[in-house]
């Protein structure tokens, strides 16, 4: 792994008798070398599960940590001919040390302090390369002073190093990874370089100097390792916790978005940039309450278009209605519907809807979609993200809503997820007073989703007289009639607000719904 | 691609770190496409050398030379009002500074300006650019109302602007927020006597300043703010702040290609005062764009205009006969002799001068009453993915860096109705060469290899996103130099007795530029079109 530099010769002084200790020194580099390209390849994938672009980070990671190796090298010329052996312990012990707690710290770091991570993280990889830039040189340079044949000392050294990398380079991606996770991949790798630390510093315990001060402070090191190693799986979790607050249990970053879920017991969570979009709890409520007010009441409804809701449980509400002959669904990034149609879990939530026949997946852009297609569906359901950017907020704007409207038959009806009337009352007032504008009467109403809080939606047809229904043909969980009914009564605190629509040139929803999040004591 | 951009910017930066002195190296790889439309053709005639002799001859009723906005709106307003004895020559650039360009990006194609970009609301006196917009679908209805409904793809999408100041991005371009109370009250001092002027009709009824400014209020206390250049007539009335100072300075060179020491307080005024168009769904000010820019007004023109009464080519020489108008045209096919009963000189009027050799008999001696003409950059970069912005000042639609040399840059996918931003994008970056008497700058222009243009052209991206980030993203960048970008407005030019003369021209040669106006926008472009058809299908 690492090219050392040739260390000068210098006097053979104090050779041992036996050739035991030479032969552990070896064996150190082995371990060395392991250690080393260990805490590369943890920096990398923690880096590339984080943050995305593996490519990138797996380049930059390793063009720092070589480039750090080299200062490492050129400032082990400066270590004394006579510290070189406690120097090389002192820097086990470091190594051991900020090596083993990287990516437990990386990843704590992650979670609660977003802003400096990268930098962080390009420290943290350049100090270690530093330091084991010195490692071998070091080794190279006790074993000189004790060994005569130069030529075979650079062989076995080198011999060893370079076998050390291969057994990670296998070993990392195969079995620690997966089976024991960064965290704790981190700490045992540490615990390594401090076992190199202490056996050196047993075998010459003559010549070190403050023997006993070494022993302690490695056996401390070593200690808080071992409790790293324990707790790391906990620690892991925190972090976790801090971000998503469960146990992730599926995470990619994708070129649109990064994606994960999240379990905690028998609550499968899903989170796409941080935020929550549906807790397998209580999704029935929001997706009962997006699709059936609408459908129930369009018999002869034939097609439907789900615009946004990769996770396909919109559409596996929509396809209870036997009347629906078609259902496309036009979602942005494959990763989610590939992640919804094949993984068998997760697949599951949404009955398989995503496979079904009926249904057709495209993956595009859905304002794209809209302006280069001309199908005429009977209901459409909107359902995207909250409107936090101005990016996000054109999808919510009267032109998207005109241009909806001529993908919609004459009776046909518009579904439109328009965040929470509690908590956001002038963003959800917004989206209803921005579909009136565009042409649509509206038929805005709310439904209680423990997970998100009270949660609204606006139906929107081309002409007026909508009435909700009192019955539904298919089974449900969450609706009936008595629920129904009170879904599209507003109650006092609840009340329309008197707002501007969205235009692009303006963009108000977006404004509105910073302001009213802000206002959201969380 | 991430790979390619990682390593072009790892190349970058070795390189950058390794040779400080050569800087074209950093552009590595990255193809720079010059475009100098008009350059050949227009050196060739200052170069007088013989004429071709024509072999072949044409006969029309009206000649249209140049197909500037000028020259498409002569030829619409002849076809809508039903006559079709008339041909385009397109001159050497078609849709001259309404032109656009292609990127054609793995994720599609990419249109782009490489001209002017935008249209503030009409004025009511824009009559035709009213109706105009009104047949694109760009107004959707009263069209001649005080407040037209204008469609929404048209009008800027938020946020439209903002201005990087003392190491941040705000919103808006006059930083208001961020100076000291003095300057901040100028500002406000400045907004308010600019709201008043916009307001204020002169002793014969006319608005003080208007669009077109030909309609504007004669009196002569107005006229006399033309001998006085903005800067002065800022100092005289005790406007000192440095931020209204550098904001006014970005104004002129935007709008006019010069700082306000060039040009006249008449015209300075004329930019703030003259915008009077109301919309009824946006705010005063609010501006129209499309992701080519102007050439989307430039095409609508065109399509209205049979393709039969269009042809490439542009004129030589133009001689007035017995008959009419002689005019020698050059295009692929070879030299050819136009003859018209009328024809529409709507070319620049430098080009002009080379190309009738008695414009002065028109009352317009070149070497007196030429303007002055700014050089410009138009650079467009196709970008790989958007560079990163800060959370709480997100990307805009035009964005300027405070006291800069360059005049900001524009995102031609800012008007996209999407859900998420697209793969690639085009940022368009303008640069007026306003540091030096634009004759030099051509001759430093004319001298500077690719990558000196690029640099020029770059100065504000690079400014936002550092050299690193910049070269990682652009694929390919697309440089349109003019030379003789547009007219600058210096003093004298309002009652310049040249341009007054062209613009009354009225016999068998007619005139119709925006340089007739002394600076170039749409709008007087079209009032001088129009005014040109309607005189030549008269007779």
């Amino acid at each position: 792994m690492s090219a050392p530099r040739i260390p000068p010769a210098t006097p053979a002084s104090t050779r041992p008798a036996s050739g035991l200790p030479d032969r552990l020194l070896i064996l150190s580099v082995f371990v060395v070398a392991s250690c080393g390209l260990a805490y590369e390849l943890i920096a990398g994938a923690l880096s590339s599960y984080l943050l995305g672009d593996s490519v990138l980070q797996f380049s930059s990671i390793i063009g720092c940590y070589l480039f750090a190796m080299g200062v490492g090298s050129h400032l082990s010329k400066y270590v004394d001919d006579r510290d070189v052996l406690a120097r090389f312990i002192d820097i086990e012990l470091l190594v051991g040390l900020i090596g083993g707690m990287s990516a437990t710290l990386l990843f704590l770091l992650f979670a609660w302090m977003a802003a400096p991570f990268r930098s962080a993280l390009y420290a943290l990889v350049f100090l270690l390369g530093v330091l084991v830039g010195m490692e071998i040189p070091l080794v190279m340079r006790v074993l000189h002073s004790r060994q005569a044949s130069f030529s075979e000392l650079v062989s076995r050294v080198l011999t060893f190093d370079y076998l050390g990398a291969l057994a990670v380079s296998l070993l990392f991606p195969l079995v620690l990874a997966p089976k024991l996770g960064l965290s704790r991949t981190g700490f045992l790798f540490g615990m390594a370089n401090v076992a190199v630390a202490l056996w050196t510093l047993w075998y010459y315990r003559r010549e070190i100097p403050r023997l006993r001060s070494r022993l302690t402070r490695g056996a401390l090191v070593m200690a808080f390792l071992a409790g790293g190693l324990a707790v790391s799986e906990k620690l892991t979790h925190w972090a976790e916790r801090g971000l998503f607050g469960d146990e992730v249990i599926f995470a990619t970053t994708t070129p649109y978005q990064r994606i994960a879920v999240t379990r905690w017991k028998d609550d499968t969570r899903l989170h796409i940039n941080g935020n929550l979009q549906f807790s397998s709890r209580d999704e029935h409520r929001y997706h009962e309450a997006l699709v059936h007010p609408a459908l129930q009441t369009l018999p002869w409804a034939r097609s439907v278009l789900v615009l946004g809701g990769g996770d396909g449980l919109a559409v596996r509400e929509v396809l209870r209605h036997a009347q629906v002959e078609r259902v496309t669904l036009v979602d942005l990034d494959p990763a989610m519907t590939d992640l919804f149609t094949r993984n068998e879990y997760l697949s599951g939530l949404n009955g398989q809807a995503l496979s079904n026949p009926r249904v057709t997946v495209i993956n595009a852009d859905a304002g794209q979609w809209l302006e280069t297609h001309s199908e005429v569906f009977d209901l459409i359901i909107a359902d995207f993200p909250d409107p936090s950017s101005f990016g996000l907020g054109k999808l919510y704007s009267v032109p998207m809503y005109r241009l909806m409207a001529k993908h919609l038959s004459a009776r046909g009806a518009l579904v439109v997820q328009s965040t929470s009337p509690w908590f956001a009352p002038r963003s959800f007032w917004c989206i209803d007073a921005t579909l009136r504008e565009a042409g649509f009467h509206t038929h805005p109403y709310h439904a209680h989703v423990p997970s998100f809080g009270e949660w609204g939606f606006n139906l929107a047809t081309r002409q007026p007289g909508y009435t909700p229904p009192t019955a539904y043909s298919v089974p449900t969980r969450y609706l009936d009639a008595e629920t129904t009914r009170l879904m599209f009564q507003f109650p006092a605190d609840m009340q329309r607000l008197p707002v501007d629509p969205n235009h692009l040139n303006d963009q108000r929803l977006v404004h509105y719904f910073q302001q009213d999040w802000n206002n959201v004591v969380r | 691609m991430e790979r390619r951009g990682f390593l072009r910017a790892s190349g970058a930066a070795g390189l950058g770190l390794a040779l400080p002195a050569c800087r074209g190296l950093a552009h590595l790889g990255i193809p720079i496409h010059i475009r100098q439309p008009g350059l050949a053709e227009g050196h060739r005639l200052r170069d007088a050398g013989p004429l071709p002799v024509p072999t072949r001859e044409i006969r029309t009723g009206v000649a249209i030379l140049g197909s500037g906005v000028a020259g498409l709106t002569a030829a619409w307003r002849l076809a809508r009002d039903g006559y079709d004895d008339f041909l385009l020559i397109d001159g050497p650039e078609p849709d001259g500074n309404a032109a656009a360009g292609r990127f054609d990006s793995p994720s599609g194609p990419l249109p782009h300006p490489r001209g002017a970009h935008y249209l503030p609301l009409p004025s009511m006196e824009s009559r035709g650019v009213r109706e105009l917009l009104f047949e694109l679908g760009v107004i959707e209805a009263e069209p001649f109302s005080e407040r037209p409904r204008f469609s929404e793809a048209a009008l800027v999408h938020a946020p439209d602007e903002r201005l990087f100041f003392d190491g941040a991005w705000h919103e808006g371009l006059l930083p208001t927020e961020q100076v000291n109370a003095d300057e901040a009250g100028q500002h406000r001092r400045f907004l308010a006597e600019m709201a008043a002027l916009t307001r204020r009709r002169g002793s014969d009824g006319r608005r003080l300043f208007c669009v077109p400014k030909a309609l504007s209020s004669t009196d002569a206390e107005w006229h006399q703010l033309d001998t006085l250049s903005f800067r002065d007539w800022l100092t005289a009335r005790a406007y000192s702040a440095p931020s209204l100072h550098t904001w006014l300075d970005y104004v002129c060179r935007d709008e006019y290609g010069a700082g306000p020491e060039h040009v006249s307080a008449w015209a300075g005024l004329h930019y703030f005062a003259s915008r009077g168009g109301h919309a009824a769904n946006a705010a005063d000010g609010t501006l129209l764009t499309w992701p080519e820019g102007l050439a989307f007004l430039a095409r609508g023109l065109r399509s209205r205009v049979p393709p039969a009464r269009q042809q490439p080519g542009y004129a030589l020489r133009i001689d007035e006969t017995r008959e009419g108008v002689a005019i020698l045209c050059q295009n692929a096919a070879g030299p050819f002799l136009l003859h018209a009963r009328r024809a529409i000189c709507a070319m620049p009027l430098h080009v002009a001068a080379r190309v009738i050799p008695h414009l002065r008999d028109y009352g317009f001696d070149p070497a007196r009453h030429l303007p002055a003409q700014a050089p410009w950059l138009v650079a467009n970069f196709l970008l790989d993915g958007f560079p990163t912005e800060p959370v709480e000042s997100p990307l805009a639609w035009d964005n300027v860096i405070h006291g800069s040399p360059g005049l900001g840059w524009v995102v031609s996918t800012h008007q996209w109705l999407r859900a998420a931003k697209p793969a690639h994008t085009v940022f368009t970056a303008y640069r007026a060469l306003a540091d030096q008497a634009p004759a030099d700058a051509r001759q430093r222009l004319l001298a500077m290899r690719p990558d000196e243009l690029l640099e020029l052209a770059a100065v504000d991206l690079k400014q936002a996103y550092g050299a690193l980030e910049l070269w990682r993203r652009t694929q390919a960048v697309d440089i349109t130099v003019r030379g003789h970008g547009m007219a600058i407005p210096g003093c004298g030019s309002l009652n310049d007795p040249g341009l007054a003369a062209l613009q009354a021209a009225d016999g068998r040669l007619l005139f119709a530029h925006a340089d007739l106006s002394g600076y170039s926008v749409f709008e007087e472009a079209s009032w001088w079109g129009e005014r040109a058809a309607r005189l030549a299908a008269t007779r």
